[in-house]
């Protein structure tokens, strides 16, 4: 992993977890898999402190171990994980959208909490959705509810169990999962008549992992079975979305609804990172169309057609069977995605020109530079210029076919090209200096105005003890009155920034997510071939 | 009496060169005196001599050596003749690598070359067929300060002034930009009247199409241009287009066009896959100086001017 990666881990470490979070957290990363015994004289503090923050990263998935040759148990830090916490705002916002308000509490719950059981958390969250729901006044809710929600993320794969340790079997290898399905298998729940979830003793306590008993309450439920959030299900239902709106975007909202039907119906018929999904019939898709979309018979094989025929190529016609066989290339769809993020860099950077030069330079792939003049029709001076500077910058490559095998820059042909993968790397690394760069200027805005973020704080939390011991409005008001009104527009500053920075993150954390998609499927196809 | 023996010869002396001349005619590799003198026997040779004299003075025929060594006359390309008249051997010389360089032009270091004269006579040469207007200059494209050189009145190459797109040898990009954008907005405006109807979808995309043809005719109509600009011009101009990726272009036969290619290329205005990516919605995208920036340095996020000013907006 590159460095401005590990800056960005270290950086979210740091605001999540704290300073020794951080400082085990970075040795990990910098020192590479090591024995817990190691890390803590690395490190310089006790082991039981070490053990204790290393048990808290594993609870949260971000800490991988296995034996080594040797026989020692070794710590690897997971990058991956550690950088998509910063992803957690739109997974939660996923599963409401998908699922509703008991989904996006549930995910958040599991989110925090890394590893959880089932009955705590569908517990939690009915406590904290009839708390909202008392508030505003609406009849409460029963379990039962939450755990269909949960239920029905387990069959969408969206939340899993986590893989069991066994104590008992001295080599701690990870149990490998029976099939794919029991790791999605949710128990049955005993729910009293009040919506409560009966705390009912497991029988069998001696086979719960130990390693997971890092929450308060070392009861054993379910068996033990721990479940976490299945983060790679919901990247690809990114991927999908992304594709998706960037054909809304270019077609229009129909065309995309069609894509998204057929999306859906291949999901769970086809692999999960397939480049092409599996072909599904009109029928099919004809069928499983939203009514509220509103799509006819003939207006959809219109859809469809114009889908097949867009220069994008992401859906293709596969056979005649069943009024038509359609499969949607996911990686050419990606392709085209990265094209565009990489292209609107290109925009933005260095111009309109630049962007003409660099799409003749995708689209025609090795060329002298007369042959783009030409062809962009730039003025040979501009051209030269731009052409310098994108090289200088990484976006575009040279390739040098001499005639002589003295490679005399007189008889040698200077081709420039693009590569893209090169490219998305390059930009890569791009986002995560930028995402560090928004993470530290947040904490040191943070910290800038420390005091006043902390007055604000003790003056709310009185506030609050006034409402609860029924205080007059007058005793609040003056409460209020100790933030002075410049220190109110400075705190509105303050806020306006951290949430620009906050959502910066986020957009960067979108082109973040494509490209590195991207590049995940053409290593895989490559792989392959 | 006194005039008889000037007017006798006179006439006599015409015939002849005018003999020799049929004789130039009906052998064009050249004639040697052996021939001349067997086919008119009934002149003499100083009759021959003045006759022959008179042709080479006037430029009408060339002495020259052939390849046997024996000497040769020739007859003169008469427009040649016609236009160097006056002219010396060099000047003739240097005509004719000129001349045949034919309207691609010939630059001053080949014409050195081809004649093996020195750059200072060349230039005389030069600037004295140049007054006489048997030749011209002409600015390359290619290079700004290569001069051409062909027959003063020969239309340049396009290679060599640039096509439409050149004005003396200066790259018109202000032109070029101003039909691109010409161009788009007919495609974007047609795109939006189609999108428009509400008709289905297909008959929609197929609205929205327009013809090289089309985007020729409005070009023309709208008078932007001085010049006469031809169809393939539009479809470079629309190829810009298509790489700056406002635009896609697709071909469908033509329905009965006999001779010509039987396609049509189709242009149609298309929108973004994707709004700007999340990297350049902050300065550090567009930061020129990002490779330097780390906390602690010169260039640091924290006191970072382009940050700042963003966060302040």
């Amino acid at each position: 992993m590159s460095n401005s990666a590990d800056k960005v881990c270290q950086l979210l470490l740091r605001e999540q977890f704290g300073v020794v979070a951080e400082k085990i957290g970075c040795c990990l990363l910098r020192k590479g898999p090591c024995p817990l015994s190691w890390l803590a004289n690395e490190v310089g503090l006790k082991l039981d402190k070490v053990r204790e923050i290393l048990c808290f990263f594993i609870q949260h998935n971000l800490v991988m171990y296995e034996k080594n040759k040797r026989g020692f148990l070794e710590y690897r830090m997971a990058v991956k994980p550690t950088l998509w916490r910063c992803r957690f705002p739109k997974y939660i916002y996923c599963a409401k959208t998908l699922y509703g308000d008991a989904a996006e509490l549930l995910v958040e719950e599991i989110l925090h909490h890394g590893q959880v059981l089932m009955n705590d958390v569908v517990q939690r969250v009915t406590d904290r959705l009839n708390e909202a729901l008392r508030e505003s006044g609406q009849p409460e809710i029963s379990a039962r509810v939450v755990y269909d929600k949960f239920c029905s993320l387990a069959r969408t794969h969206f939340i899993m169990r986590c893989t069991t340790i066994s104590a008992e079997t001295e080599n701690s290898t990870i149990q490998a999962p029976d099939n794919d399905h029991s790791l999605y298998e949710v128990p049955s729940m005993d729910i009293d008549g009040d919506g409560r979830v009966k705390r009912k003793r497991s029988l069998d306590e001696s086979d719960q992992p130990v390693k997971r008993q890092k929450t308060g309450d070392t009861t054993t439920k379910e068996d033990g079975i721990y479940w976490r959030v299945n983060l790679d299900r919901f990247h690809q239902h990114f991927r999908d979305q992304a594709i998706v709106a960037a054909l809304a975007s270019k077609i229009d909202k129909k065309a995309s609804e069609v894509l998204r039907t057929m999306l859906r119906l291949s999901e769970v018929k086809s692999a999960s990172y397939a480049p092409v999904t599996t072909p599904v019939s009109f029928t099919e898709i004809f069928q499983a169309l939203p009514k509220e979309v509103g799509l006819t018979r003939s207006v959809t094989e219109q859809y469809l057609a114009l889908l097949c025929e867009d220069s994008t190529e992401i859906v293709s016609k596969v056979g005649n069977s069943g009024g038509g066989m359609y499969s949607v290339n996911i990686y050419k769809g990606l392709i085209s995605l990265c094209k565009a993020h990489v292209e609107s860099v290109v925009q933005e950077r260095f111009g309109s020109k630049s962007l003409r030069i660099f799409r003749v330079l995708l689209q025609r792939k090795h060329l002298e530079q007369k042959q783009i003049e030409d062809l962009a029709m730039v003025p040979a001076k501009e051209a030269k210029e731009i052409l310098y500077r994108m090289f200088a910058q990484r976006f575009v490559s040279i390739t040098e076919i001499s005639k002589t095998p003295d490679h005399a820059p007189s008889r040698t042909f200077y081709l420039f090209t693009v590569n893209l993968q090169q490219v998305a790397r390059m930009l890569i690394q791009k986002c995560y200096q930028a995402m560090a760069n928004a993470l530290i200027k947040r904490e040191a805005e943070t910290m800038e105005h420390r005091r006043l973020l902390d007055k604000q704080e003790r003056v709310n939390a009185i506030i609050a003890t006034l409402e609860q011991t029924g205080a007059d409005e007058a005793q609040k008001e003056e409460v209020k009155q100790m933030i002075t009104p410049a220190e109110k527009t400075k705190l509105n500053q303050v806020k306006e920034t951290c949430n620009k920075l906050d959502q910066a993150e986020l957009q960067l954390d979108d082109t973040i997510f494509i490209l590195e998609t991207f590049i995940f499927y053409t290593e895989r196809e490559t792989c392959v071939s | 009496m006194a005039t008889a023996p000037k007017t006798e010869p006179d006439v006599e002396a015409v015939d002849l060169e005018t003999r020799i001349i049929a004789l130039c005619h009906a052998n064009p590799d050249g004639v040697t005196d052996v021939i001349i003198q067997d086919d008119m026997p009934q002149f003499d040779v100083k009759q021959r001599v003045t006759a022959i004299n008179r042709l080479l003075s006037t430029g009408r025929i060339d002495l020259l050596k052939s390849s046997s060594g024996k000497l040769v006359y020739k007859l003169k390309d008469p427009d040649a003749a016609g236009l160097v008249k006056g002219t010396d051997q060099q000047e003739k010389l240097v005509y004719q690598i000129i001349k045949d360089s034919g309207n691609k032009g010939i630059w001053i270091r080949d014409i050195r070359y081809k004649s093996n004269l020195l750059l200072t006579q060349v230039n005389k040469i030069l600037k004295n067929l140049e007054s006489k207007k048997l030749i011209k200059a002409v600015k390359s494209v290619a290079a700004a300060k290569k001069k051409v050189y062909m027959l003063y009145n020969l239309e340049p190459d396009r290679s060599v002034t640039g096509g439409a797109w050149y004005s003396d040898q200066d790259f018109e990009s202000e032109f070029v930009e101003v039909l691109n954008q010409q161009c788009f907005k007919f495609l974007e405006q047609k795109a939006l009247s189609a999108q428009e109807t509400k008709i289905d979808p297909i008959a929609q995309r197929n609205a929205s199409f327009a013809s090289s043809e089309d985007m020729w005719k409005f070009i023309s109509e709208l008078g932007i241009s001085k010049i006469q600009l031809s169809v393939e011009d539009i479809e470079t101009i629309l190829d810009t287009l298509i790489y700056d990726g406002k635009v896609e272009q697709s071909i469908v036969a033509k329905a009965g066009g006999i001779g010509d290619s039987g396609q049509v290329k189709l242009y149609r205005y298309v929108s973004p896959l994707i709004p700007p990516t999340g990297l350049m919605r902050m300065p550090c995208g567009s930061c020129p100086v990002s490779d330097k920036c780390y906390e602690g340095g010169a260039i640091s996020p924290t006191t970072c001017v382009y940050m700042k000013q963003w966060l302040d907006l």
